[in-house]
């Protein structure tokens, strides 16, 4: 059965309807595209037959369970796996959506292209039209479902947390449900609780202050390197490159734990080195207070990350015209100057948004600040926050996740990074090529 | 300037860079020396490198008497396979990215970029339920989905910078000859993306090495641990301090590495450049 269309404009409206109705319906009734009609219908029906499976985990997305005291605990609503499903069945309903917006807008290409030519594109066009977004819909099936179920579905479930007493030791399922419970805990984190408040605002600033000094730290001392290998014109320079870039070269987590025992406080052998040579008379602690951990994991950080910040400083070195170099020399300028005025610039201005990325890895670099330092030192609000005086949030996050089981205050903390470094990404995105020349 | 000056100048450099290379490699040099000296503790060990003695014990230990060879196993299937599909999954999706339009392109475009800035660690809670229903909990299978969900965003976005430097004309030509969107994919996109392929092999491969969080999460039968698992445990915990142990097993995954890094470092630099200012 064909209904039949106008050419000029007029049955506009009537696809619209029969498209909003039942999906794909457009398409098998006006257009006998019978193919893309059928794999539309299909989705809607699916969903359909899944609605008794829908309804309740949406339902208990809002409820997160009833206490049931008397049940026996295996028997207990369990609210975590009710916020993950309905998590999970939330993005499922939205994937649904999306293809119900695309089966709508389809048939009203289709029937703008009927308007222009007259008729309807023959069935082998069309089928040969299906088979050529087919290719589009298969080839980004698996990246789109990879990445909702393993990383939007849990970065949501994440910040979802952020506003349930998810906790130790009251609030932990089975045995207990789990409520929402609004802004409470991002009340008690910035200001409502002493101590939690103290905490936060410790290590927010240290890891803004983690973040520069790692990277400003880093980002000089592999120029300085590249400068000087290249200035001084030095003998053996390949050698000395070979070795610099070693750090680079080995699994951070290996150094980062190598360095963990060479400064151990008390067999260390950069301690006990230092003493036998007379250097110093009792120990460092160069993990053991808050002040030299602070101080150790930047310096421990830059041996292993000037490397790359020297590789790319050469790189973009060879970039910059000589004939710059020979005018001002020519004019008598220092070694000083040259480096100050010409090749500092220069290089700052073409690796920025690698020194930009750079900082924002570093915000969530836990490798550099967990694997280093361990579990070392308390401070003043460690018996309550769990955090070492280390610690940045990302680490902070993983203690409290794991050790204290204060999922709630870890969420907060994780839509904190979130807010952070949201822009950085959104900046990064809008200086892409693509973006600005329109193509998407 | 004079000579003299100018002398002084460049053996003050040289001192300094002699000095940098010590620092370098001292750690380094510290844990090879350690894989190969007799005892197991580090305080024991003394603080010039290779003063005590020579031995292989560490090696015959984790290579006949601990579970070296199955962490090894293990280690290496998880490798290949994210691998092989990180680069399956991200250059098809990339292509499909480069060149079709469709609804929601920009949406997802970034929010991968928005992802890819993000530690997928901070919903382990989450993928820790998500595999417990599937079945995949204590699964290399299980570990395997979640380091391929953590590597598309980035990686498609990497790729996509690439096929977009490709002229489309290449693939247009391919296409009225009548050839399809896959076969264009296979014979024309793939062979000139053929450099950040290998780029995304590699990097692929190399990471799940030595990650240690999500396997710690994930697996927990003897049977399924990782290297990374398997050698932090000889220095993780402060009360087993088998600091020799560990750096026997570290220099078996650490020189492979190095290797290959030095023989791809050009590559490396060159895409990560080219990757930021597409």
């Amino acid at each position: 059965m064909t209904l039949t269309l106008n050419n000029n404009g007029q049955s506009k409206k009537a696809i619209l309807i029969t498209s909003l109705i039942f999906m794909g319906a457009a398409h098998i009734l006006f257009f006998k595209q019978y193919i893309k009609g059928a794999f539309f219908a299909l989705v809607q029906i699916a969903m359909l037959a899944c609605l008794p499976i829908i309804i309740p985990a949406i339902r208990g997305l809002i409820t997160l369970g009833e206490h049931q005291p008397d049940l026996p605990v295996r028997f207990r609503d369990h609210s975590m796996f009710m916020l993950i499903d309905g998590v999970a069945i939330l993005a499922v309903v939205g994937i649904f959506f999306c293809v119900y917006f695309i089966s709508v807008k389809s048939a009203q290409k289709t029937y703008r292209d009927f308007c222009e030519n007259g008729r309807l594109s023959s069935n082998k066009a069309s089928i040969k039209e299906v088979f050529n977004q087919s290719f589009a819909i298969f080839g980004l099936a698996p990246s789109v479902l990879l990445v909702i179920f393993f990383v939007v579905v849990p970065l949501v479930f994440a910040a979802l947390v952020a506003f349930t007493n998810y906790s130790s030791p009251h609030h932990i399922p089975p045995g207990n449900t789990v409520d929402w419970v609004g802004m409470d805990n991002f009340v008690s984190l910035f200001g409502g609780h002493a101590v939690w408040t103290t905490a936060l605002a410790s290590i927010a600033v240290w890891t803004l202050g983690w973040a520069a000094a790692a990277t400003i730290t880093c980002y000089f001392g592999g120029m300085i390197m590249a400068v000087i290998m290249k200035d001084f014109k030095i003998k053996f320079a390949p050698i000395f490159r070979s070795i610099f870039i070693l750090p680079y070269a080995v699994p951070a987590v290996i150094s980062m734990l190598v360095w963990r025992n060479l400064l151990n406080g008390h067999f260390g052998a950069v301690n006990r080195t230092l003493q036998h040579f007379g250097i110093v008379d009792g120990m460092i602690p160069w993990l053991g207070t808050e002040a030299m951990v602070r101080f150790t994991v930047v310096m421990v950080n830059l041996w292993a990350g000037f490397p790359y910040f020297m590789l790319l400083t050469m790189g973009t070195m060879t970039a910059i015209n000589q004939d710059l170099f020979e005018a001002a020399r020519i004019d008598g300028a220092s070694r000083w100057r040259l480096f100050r005025h010409i090749t500092f610039p220069l290089v700052t201005y073409q690796t920025m948004p690698l020194i930009i990325m750079s900082f924002t890895h570093n915000i969530n670099n836990f490798g550099a600040i967990f694997f280093l330092t361990g579990g070392q030192p308390a401070v003043a609000h460690s018996p309550i926050s769990g955090a070492t005086g280390a610690d940045i949030l990302i680490t902070w996050i993983f203690r409290l996740t794991m050790e204290l089981l204060q999922y709630h205050y870890a969420s907060v903390l994780a839509v904190m990074i979130f807010m952070i470094l949201a822009p950085f990404a959104i900046a990064i995105f809008i200086r892409t090529k693509s973006f600005r020349e329109g193509e998407l | 300037m004079t000579n003299f000056t100018r002398k002084l100048n460049l053996v003050i450099v040289m001192i300094f860079l002699v000095i940098i290379s010590l620092v370098v490699l001292y750690p380094l040099v510290y844990v090879l020396s350690a894989a190969f000296s007799p005892g197991t503790s580090i305080a024991t060990l003394s603080i010039a490198p290779f003063a005590d003695g020579f031995t292989l014990d560490h090696f015959r230990f984790l290579f006949f008497e601990s579970n070296y060879p199955i962490w090894f196993r293990n280690t290496l299937f998880v490798a290949v396979t994210t691998s092989l599909g990180t680069v399956a999954i991200a250059s098809v999706g990339a292509y499909v990215f480069s060149r079709f339009r469709f609804a929601f392109k920009k949406g997802m475009l970034l929010s991968m970029l928005i992802l890819q800035i993000f530690p997928s660690f901070v919903g382990m809670i989450a993928i820790y339920v998500i595999l417990l229903r599937l079945g995949l909990f204590d699964s290399l299978w299980g570990l395997i989905l979640v380091y391929l969900a953590m590597n598309i965003p980035f990686n498609t976005w990497l790729v996509k910078s690439y096929i977009d430097t490709i002229p489309r004309s290449m693939d247009e030509a391919a296409r009225i000859d009548g050839a399809s969107h896959f076969r264009t994919y296979l014979t024309i996109i793939l062979p000139i993306a053929k450099p950040i392929i290998v780029f995304l092999a590699i990097t692929s491969f190399v990471a799940p090495w030595m990650d240690f969080i999500f396997p710690n999460l994930l697996l927990r039968s003897p049977s399924n641990q990782t290297l990374a698992l398997g050698l932090f445990t000889f220095v993780l915990d402060d009360t087993r301090n088998e600091f020799t142990r560990f750096a026997a097993g570290a220099v078996t995954v650490a020189i492979p590495f190095i290797i290959a890094f030095v023989m791809t470092q050009k590559m490396l630099l060159a895409t990560l450049g080219g990757a930021v200012k597409e």
